[in-house]
């Protein structure tokens, strides 16, 4: 047995960082490592956004409903990772047998779940792009920002608030454990529709526009709706700076919500034991 | 660590509630009770059981992944329920059969991660990792993906997952299971290194392979239905049987009959039965030598043949058959569910 | 005495046997309508979601004007289109399903079964399970959407006979999928899903074929699932089809004939494509494969 040298250990927020980046790693490196995610989650949704393009065209559509189909499309990608790769996602570490490893670790478990969401957000945004810009190529979209800072504030805002939305439902799916996979598969379609990936909701009656803001994608497409497309501003369901407050209301609350219940989910993990239990 | 006990815990429990399926009342079952140890720093201390004796609940609640219903424990000086965050920089734990990390990352990366985890800057934390998988012998597999490795490379990766943060107290939970012989011999050989590259190190290791045990344990806790029966070093354990005439004995294949008369002679403290297709072998505790003439004639009444005969030095195999009656193959074919 | 092997091989006819338990086996995995929370999700609330997002994004631009022909076109191909994903990805899955989650498949596949008919037994659960959300969907738009079918002017011997041949076409087409999914080792779980994708775009299910470019528009023609949609939606709404130029030159029985000829060339292929891979897996090992991602 070799004699190493004693080993220094960042502790704090030197630790927490570590962390971040850490869990963040398999994310960012592992999930480009195959390429075939270029075909499979780049070209797929491309499909899709085809499809709905063209239903648009047969409707006779004014042609910037291209726009908007192309940039919701790449959103879904979004929605999906936080539904499957963050919410759902400490009940995969738990089957893994990852969880309880977590746990033992002297990091904090807020600072896995942001490795996560970091993580999960670059590869996204990736795959994202790659969407719009095939999409954009292949349908010939025309853009006009009006502000890129307020678009970057907005596009920041809204993933922040999302992904601070994945990290408290992870703790809640958790605790709902297998029902958690039924409740991602509930909350895809649904969502695309009540979110407006495909068309303004501010075709929707006020409330239910309003229910559905609760999802941060909902605010942050309106708003970058009305930031890229020439029209956009007219089909807005409130104004940018309205929506921009509200995404910062829900970043907070969320990103609260996420460690208060990750907390609740810990204690009662290690109260009743079965919470780090593998079904293998 | 300024504290010379590494574990030590005070009657400790842990019971759980269970609802069975379509029954309203909830059921208590004890997994653990009125655990007492204490583990000097510097040990490795075996907890030898057979599956459901409740030794990964003692695990989970020293690593503080479950909370005691009962009593207390400390790790490191620090009480795991009170003081997870003081307990954690200070251990880690690895359960055998299990692998750990993502499998589209490479062993080297899986580890580095880990290592972040614990705050480990990468430079020191890729010399370890290199140093353990060289020890490992697996530093060929250093950038292959988990998901291709082997089932016990996995294991392998895992267990030097748990060395990699140089623990103070390590909890290594049945390391060897399903691990074929060389393997098992190297992973034994590497956890003896450890220890005795630095005796402020404690490691607490459960097992339910009795040789693994007697090889590698300063002192041993035997646990079975979820109470300590008896601790201490095999040898002192082994020392109890001292007086006690040990004997393997092979016979023809045994009537049923058979047994509760062997048991019932006087002097026979314990008999256990491992039939086979085409005999049967059979381990005694006798009181004294004198005894065997009287075991030796009942089976030749009953027309069984003997077959083979030897004398034996005690094993831990014996301390647990003379505490719990029965041997642990016996208690875990009584009641299969695992711990 | 009792011979267990020649019970076992005279009793049944191998296929069907492997049909029949296969059907029990798949019912038994999807029959998900006993508990009520998932029924609502699969049958009722996803399937339903994906329609109304095609009824917003067309009431936002007709403003409200679902009189138009072209709003049950769409409607209709959406919603028999569930097929394809039920049956065609559903039988294809039951291979990763029994591969990688249940870790069945080397016992089955070394069992004394026929594998295809194994595959397409497994099928008829999700046929079943299918036809609730088809169902549902077409009931809440004729109900709540004006979708304008009439059960007296249905063409029912038309919508029975396309509806089998659709669906044992689907089921072929599951059973090629499920060939290639035995090859495949990393992207299999992706095959339906993108097999059903680029068929949702080229088999004039949500939007008349004559909207895609004219270079894409023979991929369309060569697509039977067009021909199986198009005749659903006459069999139900004869004015329906009538309104769109694309296939309008032909007549139902050309249809129905087109739609038999490909089948039956599909159903070849499939086949074929099916021992092929099913050699190749068991030349390279890959039949108890777990990819583990």
């Amino acid at each position: 047995m070799p004699i190493l040298p004693p080993l220094e250990k960042d502790t704090g927020w030197r630790l927490f960082l570590r962390t971040v980046i850490g869990r963040a790693y398999p994310r960012v490196v592992g999930m480009q490592r195959e390429r075939s995610w270029l075909f499979f989650e780049v070209m797929l949704p491309t499909l899709a956004v085809a499809a709905y393009v063209f239903v648009y065209r047969a409707m006779r559509a004014p042609e910037e409903y291209v726009g908007f189909v192309v940039v919701g499309g790449a959103m879904t990608a979004f929605w999906l990772n936080v539904l499957w790769a963050m919410s759902s996602q400490l009940y995969w570490e738990k089957e893994q047998g990852n969880l309880a490893l977590y746990i033992i670790a002297p990091n904090s478990l807020m600072a896995i779940l942001l490795g996560m969401a970091v993580g999960g957000l670059y590869a996204t945004t990736l795959r994202a792009a790659g969407v719009i810009l095939l999409g954009s190529w292949l349908f010939q979209v025309q853009y006009a920002v009006t502000s890129l800072p307020a678009l970057l504030a907005v596009f920041a805002l809204a993933m922040t608030a999302l992904y601070g939305m994945g990290m408290m439902l992870s703790s809640v799916f958790l605790l709902l454990s297998r029902e958690a996979w039924h409740l991602s598969n509930l909350a895809q379609e649904p969502i695309y529709l009540l979110s407006g990936f495909y068309f303004p909701i501010k075709h929707f009656n006020f409330w239910i526009a309003a229910s559905a803001s609760i999802i941060p994608l909902t605010l942050g497409l309106d708003a970058m709706r009305q930031l890229v497309f020439p029209s956009g501003a007219t089909l807005g369901f409130l104004s940018v700076p309205v929506e921009i407050v509200i995404l910062s209301i829900l970043c907070v609350v969320f990103l609260v919500a996420a460690q208060g219940l990750l907390g609740y989910m810990e204690r009662l993990a290690i109260r009743e034991g079965r919470l780090t239990e593998s079904r293998r | 660590m300024t504290h010379s006990l590494a574990i030590e815990t005070q009657d400790l429990g842990r019971a759980y509630k269970i609802r069975e399926a379509k029954k309203k009342e909830a059921k208590t079952l004890v997994a653990l009770r009125d655990v007492s140890l204490q583990v000097p720093r510097g040990e490795l201390f075996g907890l030898l059981g057979p599956n459901g004796a409740g030794k990964t609940t003692l695990i989970k609640i020293l690593t503080t992944l479950l909370a005691p219903t009962a009593g207390w424990a400390r790790v490191a000086g620090f009480d795991v329920a009170r003081a997870p965050n003081q307990v954690r920089p200070r251990i880690n734990m690895v359960s055998g059969g299990e692998s750990s990390g993502y499998g589209l990352l490479t062993v080297r990366e899986n580890l580095w991660m880990f290592a972040q985890f614990y705050g480990i800057p990468t430079k020191p934390a890729n010399a370890r990792i290199d140093e353990l998988l060289a020890t490992l012998k697996m530093s060929d597999r250093a950038n292959t993906k988990s998901s291709d490795l082997s089932t016990g490379l996995r294991q392998k990766t895992n267990i030097a997952r748990g060395f990699l943060t140089d623990p103070q107290v390590l909890f290594l939970d049945e390391p060897t299971l399903g691990l074929d012989v060389g393997a098992s011999r190297d992973v034994r050989a590497f956890v003896r290194g450890w220890i005795n590259a630095d005796r402020a190190r404690t490691l607490l290791l459960t097992t339910h392979y009795m040789v693994e045990a007697d090889e590698l344990c300063d002192h041993v806790a035997i646990i079975n239905q979820g109470r300590v029966l008896a601790c201490d070093a095999p040898a002192n354990l082994k020392q109890r049987l001292q007086r006690e005439a040990i004997f393997h004995l092979e016979v023809s294949p045994l009537k049923d009959s058979v047994l509760p008369m062997l048991q019932a002679l006087p002097g026979v403290c314990q008999v256990t039965h491992h039939p086979a297709d085409d005999r049967a072998a059979l381990d005694f505790i006798l009181a004294d030598e004198s005894v065997l003439g009287a075991v030796i004639n009942t089976l030749t009444q009953a027309d069984i043949r003997l077959l083979r005969l030897d004398k034996r030095a005690p094993t831990l195999e014996d301390v647990f058959v003379n505490l719990v009656g029965r041997s642990i193959e016996e208690v875990e074919r009584a009641d299969p569910s695992p711990a | 005495m009792f011979n267990l092997r020649a019970e076992i091989e005279n009793r049944e006819w191998v296929p069907w046997r492997s049909f029949r338990i296969a059907t029990w086996l798949g019912w038994q995995i999807e029959s998900n309508w006993t508990d009520p929370f998932l029924f609502a999700v699969y049958s009722i609330v996803k399937p339903l979601a994906s329609a109304l997002i095609l009824v917003v994004m067309y009431g936002v631009i007709t403003n409200g004007d679902f009189t138009s022909p072209l709003f049950p076109y769409i409607y209709l191909g959406n919603a028999f289109y569930m097929y394809v994903g039920a049956v065609m990805t559903g039988v294809s899955w039951s291979v990763i399903d029994d591969r990688e989650h249940y870790k069945t498949l080397k016992y089955i596949y070394t069992a004394p079964v026929d594998y295809m008919a194994y595959l397409i037994g497994r099928g008829v659960a999700r046929v079943l399970t299918g036809s609730f959300s088809v169902l549902i969907t077409i009931g809440c738009g004729v109900a709540f959407l004006r979708v304008p079918i009439h059960v007296a002017a249905i063409d029912v011997p038309l919508f029975g006979v396309t509806l089998v041949i659709g669906i044992l076409l689907l089921a072929l087409l599951g059973v090629l999928l499920a060939g290639l999914t035995l090859v495949l080792a990393h992207h299999a779980g992706y095959l339906g899903e993108s097999v059903a994708g680029a068929l949702y775009l080229f088999s004039g299910a949500i939007f008349p074929l004559d909207i895609l470019p004219a270079w894409l528009q023979p991929i369309g023609f060569l697509m039977p699932i067009t021909y199986w949609l198009e005749l659903l939606r006459r069999a139900l709404i004869g004015s329906v089809a009538e309104a769109f130029p694309t296939l309008a030159g032909f007549s139902n029985a050309h249809l129905l004939l087109i739609l038999l000829a490909l089948t039956l060339v599909f159903g070849v292929v499939s086949v074929l494509v099916f021992r092929l891979c099913d050699q190749r897996a068991r030349a390279l090992g890959l039949i108890d494969q777990v990819t583990n991602h």
